[in-house]
């Protein structure tokens, strides 16, 4: 993965085949987990097995709740999910029932607003949580499509453009924030999964995955609980790599653009 | 709340260690006339660009006033961001959600949400 770059139709960063496959999956699994956890209905369309480029070919179909084989996490993204209740929610017509999700990932993506007071936090929650899941999901789903389309005839057009290597990834500006966000929000749930709780666990366990990069020391293959754990951590710091670029460039732009007319409120200097 | 994932990059937050202290209080956010605050919370892995990113992008904070904010959150554990009415709050606690941070709202003379005394900074 190359760190994005502004250029004149977005910001692009090269991807290996194998890193947009595996982020656009991760993409889809937290979807899959937040429908599940706040209680909108399941995804329309049927997912399908992972696309012909490479990488690991789970053969189970992927569906919610249901984790492919090639992909195990330590906790399965979804496997604590609570399948019921989209599908109630699809029985009943019903969506957007604010229910407090029970997965600690989940619960990060969709916190209480309120450390002390219940009320204030049911309130929040009724009052936002399905808006807030379902744009979540949307940006989650757009973020997958954009790296590993679920359209084959779109993706053979795309491979064909350039000779030898693969397109770039292309962030238009006006989607740069919902990718980022979406970003985070994968982040988010593989740090729950990999019980990252302190500053210095995500340091050392990036440290971790850049000393392997290091050494040429590929992501191992997901045979066992510690690879597994190593698996999520390569995809962690990837996907941290990928955010960090593209804020960069997101408020290189940002700040370019705010220059006039901006107010400098504080004299602090920079650094 | 987490710099860089690689030395490729430099990290807005490279020169924490040596930011300015003087002026630790959040600004202007705990007059009155606004009975609400939202509290921007640390945790571990939001990096610390996209925080700025998030405060001057959302807020329209100037890039200092933002990385003021930032390293507030990321030094002290947590940040008023903001202030104002119980309804504008939840907009901006949602809004801070949708950025994946997490963010509380309270009432602003609430002991727990005020700036921390045992800091020793004027």
């Amino acid at each position: 993965m190359t760190p994005f770059r502004a250029m004149r139709r977005g910001y692009e960063s090269r991807f290996e085949p194998v890193e947009k496959a595996v982020l656009a999956k991760v993409a889809r699994d937290v979807a899959a987990l937040l429908r599940d956890e706040s209680g909108l209905g399941p995804a329309q369309r049927p997912e399908r097995p992972w696309g012909p480029d490479g990488g690991p070919r789970p053969a189970t179909p992927a569906r919610p709740g249901a984790g492919p084989g090639g992909l195990r996490a330590p906790d399965d993204l979804s496997a604590l999910g609570i399948p019921t209740d989209g599908e109630l929610a699809s029985l009943t017509g019903m969506t957007g029932v604010a229910r407090v999700p029970s997965d600690p990932a989940a619960l990060r993506l969709l916190p209480d607003a309120s450390k002390d007071d219940p009320d204030v936090a049911a309130e929040f929650r009724h009052l936002t949580q399905a808006d807030l899941a379902r744009s979540k999901v949307t940006r989650l789903e757009n973020l997958a499509e954009l790296l590993d389309p679920r359209d084959a005839p779109e993706r053979a057009v795309q491979q064909a453009g350039r000779h030898g290597a693969p397109p770039p990834v292309r962030v238009p500006r006006e989607d740069a924030a919902a990718v980022a966000g979406a970003l985070t929000d994968v982040r988010l749930v593989i740090a729950e999964r990999l019980r990252l709780a302190t500053d210095e666990d995500v340091e050392r366990l990036t440290d971790e995955v850049m000393w392997d990069n290091e050494a040429g020391r590929d992501i191992p293959a997901v045979d066992d609980d510690r690879a597994a754990t190593r698996f999520w951590a390569g995809v962690f710091v990837a996907a941290g790599y990928a955010q960090e670029s593209l804020v960069e460039v997101m408020l290189a732009d940002l700040r370019s653009g705010q220059r006039t007319g901006q107010p400098s409120d504080d004299a602090e200097s920079d650094g | 709340m987490t710099s860089s994932p690689t030395p490729l990059i430099v990290p807005v937050g490279a020169a924490a260690g040596t930011a300015t202290r003087e002026d630790t209080t959040a600004d202007a956010v705990h007059g009155l006339a606004d009975p609400w605050v939202t509290i921007v919370w640390n945790d571990p892995v939001n990096l610390m660009s996209y925080v700025s990113y998030v405060f001057e992008s959302y807020f329209g904070y100037s890039q200092a006033k933002a990385r003021k904010l930032m390293l507030q959150v990321h030094h002290d554990g947590r940040a008023v961001v903001s202030s104002g009415g119980r309804e504008r709050m939840e907009v901006d606690v949602q809004a801070m959600h949708g950025f994946g941070l997490w963010a509380t709202l309270q009432q602003s003379g609430k002991q727990s949400g005020a700036p921390d005394g045992a800091r020793g900074a004027a």
